[in-house]
């Protein structure tokens, strides 16, 4: 007798994609990620300007020669990478312990209230004192922000994710506060706008529109490069992230450990707030802040939270930047770099996975041909033992203790 | 503070309210399968442009909100594709969603910036009950989509609690493994899950287009997107719950707008002579002591939170 079952998922269920981790992973690193990122972006934006009616080799040539070509274009994607490389250190320090500061975009505007107020209360100080005070009064304020989070964090367990993304617009309204109110610049004709920073409060110029900012970024990273990799404080604070039962053992304390990495994560994203407003900004306003928070999350993602990544990953997220503003002139929208941004991401995240695994098809008879034999696939139904060797997708077995 | 003032308040209530819930119940859906999606306020974004753009075309507002959803749900697909069937880092991939949901949002929606669609949501007098004084223009006479909403919830309770597919849901959120091996796909669970989590997400930001702003600027979800994340947080990961946060939000960011105008008198300030910038920090602020007072409460308890919430699962790791 002829028994006819028929099962239309079958053909789907024992011959489908299975992600096996290889057994030689290939030896890539984040940076051929991060190239592979930049590729799969490239190509996507190909289709986005082509679907949109522009000429992608046109739109590509502008922005490359914008971020790259002449030295004038060079110091424009440095003064971008200034701020980038802060907030994304900012992200990494707290990253490296496990946590997410996404809200660094409004510390960098409390960094930036902080400054411009002892600013102008200390009109009179000489250049580099003012300058000096002001970045620390940019740590400061970057820390104050951070503070309700960070204690929030290690005392009750609330997700700083989104405390502290709350409190950017927090930040943000404050400074229109500000504009409006108590520090409307009573010279400026009515206009909502705070009044200038000193003169003498402008970062030192390098070249073109770079300005040593991009040292003290560059200092800042090297800095903290040693201090995770090199000092047992930064062994601890790795520790306390990948294993915080082992950092207990050993007596660190996780309190303390999560209070520091964040208050310092905020810190750093409020000095990246008085870099960009004595560097680049003439006045506090409320559109400073620019998306560098936002984006250096995605920097400090790609850079895989180490320092020497976040320094080329914003030195390459600049010159994305730099070209979008460019593209403007051709009439192109200059949300294309965000979306590049994300997508660059997206693509070294995938990349990534298929450095560990490879695509194995599941073939129908349990398993596929290069099937490692230490490792059989263990819920693979067995096609030709007839009864229901599969479950019934309609009626599932319930699961025990599941709620 | 007229009647009618007060009238307004509370019908901006419930509809702030469906706006935040009808996200928020996604989300929900998405982290009782087991996996946080930080995307939520790019897929808002995503639906917002879209819904409005499609309302633009065809002129109508159910066109427009079932366009949304199915861009949101894309959108959605797109986070349950890396970070669920590929196993990527679900923090990492729900902000690049965010920034780069709204980034195309603002690409997709240049065109159309400062257009007004000719046909937008209508408000639906319920006969006889509309006509109640308070209640009837509170609850009974507001568009579709807050009457949707509420099906929408009581239909997510429903399949989340009462249903075989709800409990593999929630399996699937709690142990993968266990899910797994009473024969269900996690990776379509939770796949599934995060695309209608996607599609709520997504309709709601039409319903921030085509009724509560109508129009499209760059940045109109303004965080409503991240106050979802926290509500299903304050709703301790159920729908009854979140319904009620949605409300107090509502209020809120209801009650935000309308301050200045009010004519009263709090802690010695005349609130009406408070900067509008300021009183905008109201919602953000209250969603960050609402979470520690949350906290604080689950201090000494375990945290209400899906056991594998955040966690990737491969069959062949477990």
């Amino acid at each position: 007798m002829i028994r006819i079952v028929w099962r239309p998922f079958q053909a789907l269920a024992g011959n489908r994609p299975v992600l096996a981790r290889r057994e030689n992973v290939v030896p890539a690193t984040q940076a051929v990620a991060f190239l592979l990122g930049i590729v799969v972006a490239l190509i996507l934006g190909v289709i986005l300007l082509w679907t949109s009616g522009h000429s992608p080799a046109e739109v590509y040539e502008r922005m490359f020669d914008s971020a790259f070509m002449g030295t004038d274009s060079l110091s424009r994607t440095l003064e971008r990478a200034t701020p980038l490389a802060l907030t994304g250190l900012s992200v990494a320090v707290a990253g490296s312990m496990g946590l997410w500061n996404i809200g660094a975009e409004g510390q960098m505007m409390a960094g930036a209230i902080v400054a411009t107020g002892v600013a102008m209360m200390a009109d009179g100080l000489s250049g580099p004192l003012l300058i000096a005070l002001m970045m620390v009064s940019g740590i400061v304020g970057g820390m104050v922000l951070m503070l309700g989070p960070a204690l929030a964090r290690s005392h009750l367990r609330v997700s700083e994710i989104i405390t502290t993304l709350m409190l950017v617009y927090v930040a943000i309204r404050v400074v229109e506060w500000l504009e409006t109110g108590p520090w409307k610049d009573p010279e400026s004709f009515g206009f909502a706008v705070i009044e200038p920073v000193p003169e003498q409060a402008a970062l030192p110029g390098l070249f073109g529109r770079a300005n040593i900012g991009v040292l003290i970024a560059l200092g800042l990273l090297l800095v903290f490069w040693l201090a995770v990799s090199r000092t047992a404080w930064g062994y601890e604070l790795r520790l306390a992230g990948s294993s915080p039962d082992t950092a207990r053992y050993a007596g660190v304390s996780l309190r303390r450990k999560v209070l520091t990495a964040l208050l310092l994560s905020g810190g750093i994203a409020g000095l990246a707030g008085a870099v960009q407003l004595t560097g680049s900004a003439v006045r506090l306003e409320s559109g400073l802040s620019n998306g560098y928070g936002f984006a250096g999350i995605i920097v400090a993602a790609l850079a895989l939270m180490r320092p020497s990544g976040v320094a080329v990953v914003a030195f390459v997220f600049g010159a994305v930047q730099v070209g979008g503003q460019s593209i403007q002139t051709l009439g192109v929208s200059s949300a294309i770099s965000d979306i590049l941004q994300a997508m660059i991401l997206f693509g070294a995240l995938v990349a990534v996975v298929f450095f560990n695994y490879r695509v194995r098809w599941t073939g129908p008879g349990g398993g596929s041909s290069s099937a490692d034999p230490a490792e059989p696939d263990p819920v693979e139904p067995d096609p030709v033992e007839p009864g229901p060797v599969e479950p019934d997708p309609v009626e599932p077995d319930p699961v025990e203790g599941a709620a | 503070m007229s009647e009618e003032a007060l009238i307004g308040l509370f019908v901006a209530t419930v509809q702030f309210g469906t706006l935040v819930f009808l996200a928020a119940l996604g989300e929900l859906i998405a982290e009782r399968a087991g996996v946080l999606n930080l995307g939520v306020e790019g897929m808002m974004a995503m639906g917002a442009v879209s819904g409005f753009m499609v309302g633009l075309e065809t002129g109508s507002p159910w066109a427009a909100f079932f366009a949304a959803a199915a861009v949101g749900a894309l959108v959605g697909g797109l986070h349950a594709l890396v970070s669920v069937v590929l196993g990527a880092d679900q923090v990492v991939s729900g902000l690049a969603l965010t920034i780069g949901g709204l980034g195309l949002a603002a690409y997709v929606g240049r065109n159309v910036v400062g257009e007004r669609p000719e046909t937008l949501f209508t408000d639906l007098g319920i006969a006889g009950l509309a006509d109640i004084p308070w209640i009837g223009e509170i609850f009974f006479d507001q568009p579709p989509v807050v009457y949707l909403t509420v099906l929408l919830g009581i239909a997510g309770w429903f399949v989340l609690a009462r249903t075989r597919l709800g409990l593999a849901i929630r399996a699937a959120g709690e142990s993968a493994p266990t899910t797994d091996t009473a024969g269900h796909s996690v990776m379509a669970l939770r796949s599934g899950a995060v695309m209608v989590g996607g599609a709520c997400a997504g309709a709601a930001g039409s319903f921030l287009s085509l009724y509560m702003a109508p129009g499209w600027v760059e940045g109109m979800v303004a965080g409503r997107g991240w106050i979802a994340v926290a509500l299903v947080i304050f709703g301790a990961w159920r729908p009854g719950r979140l319904a009620l946060g949605a409300l107090l939000f509502g209020f809120t960011l209801a009650l935000q707008p309308r301050l200045q105008s009010f004519d009263i008198e709090l802690l010695g300030v005349e609130v009406n002579r408070i900067s509008p910038a300021l009183l905008g920090i109201l919602p953000f602020v209250l969603t960050v002591v609402v979470l520690v007072i949350i906290s604080w409460r689950y201090r000494h308890r375990p945290s209400p939170a899906p056991a594998a919430l955040g966690l990737p699962y491969r069959r062949e790791e477990r």
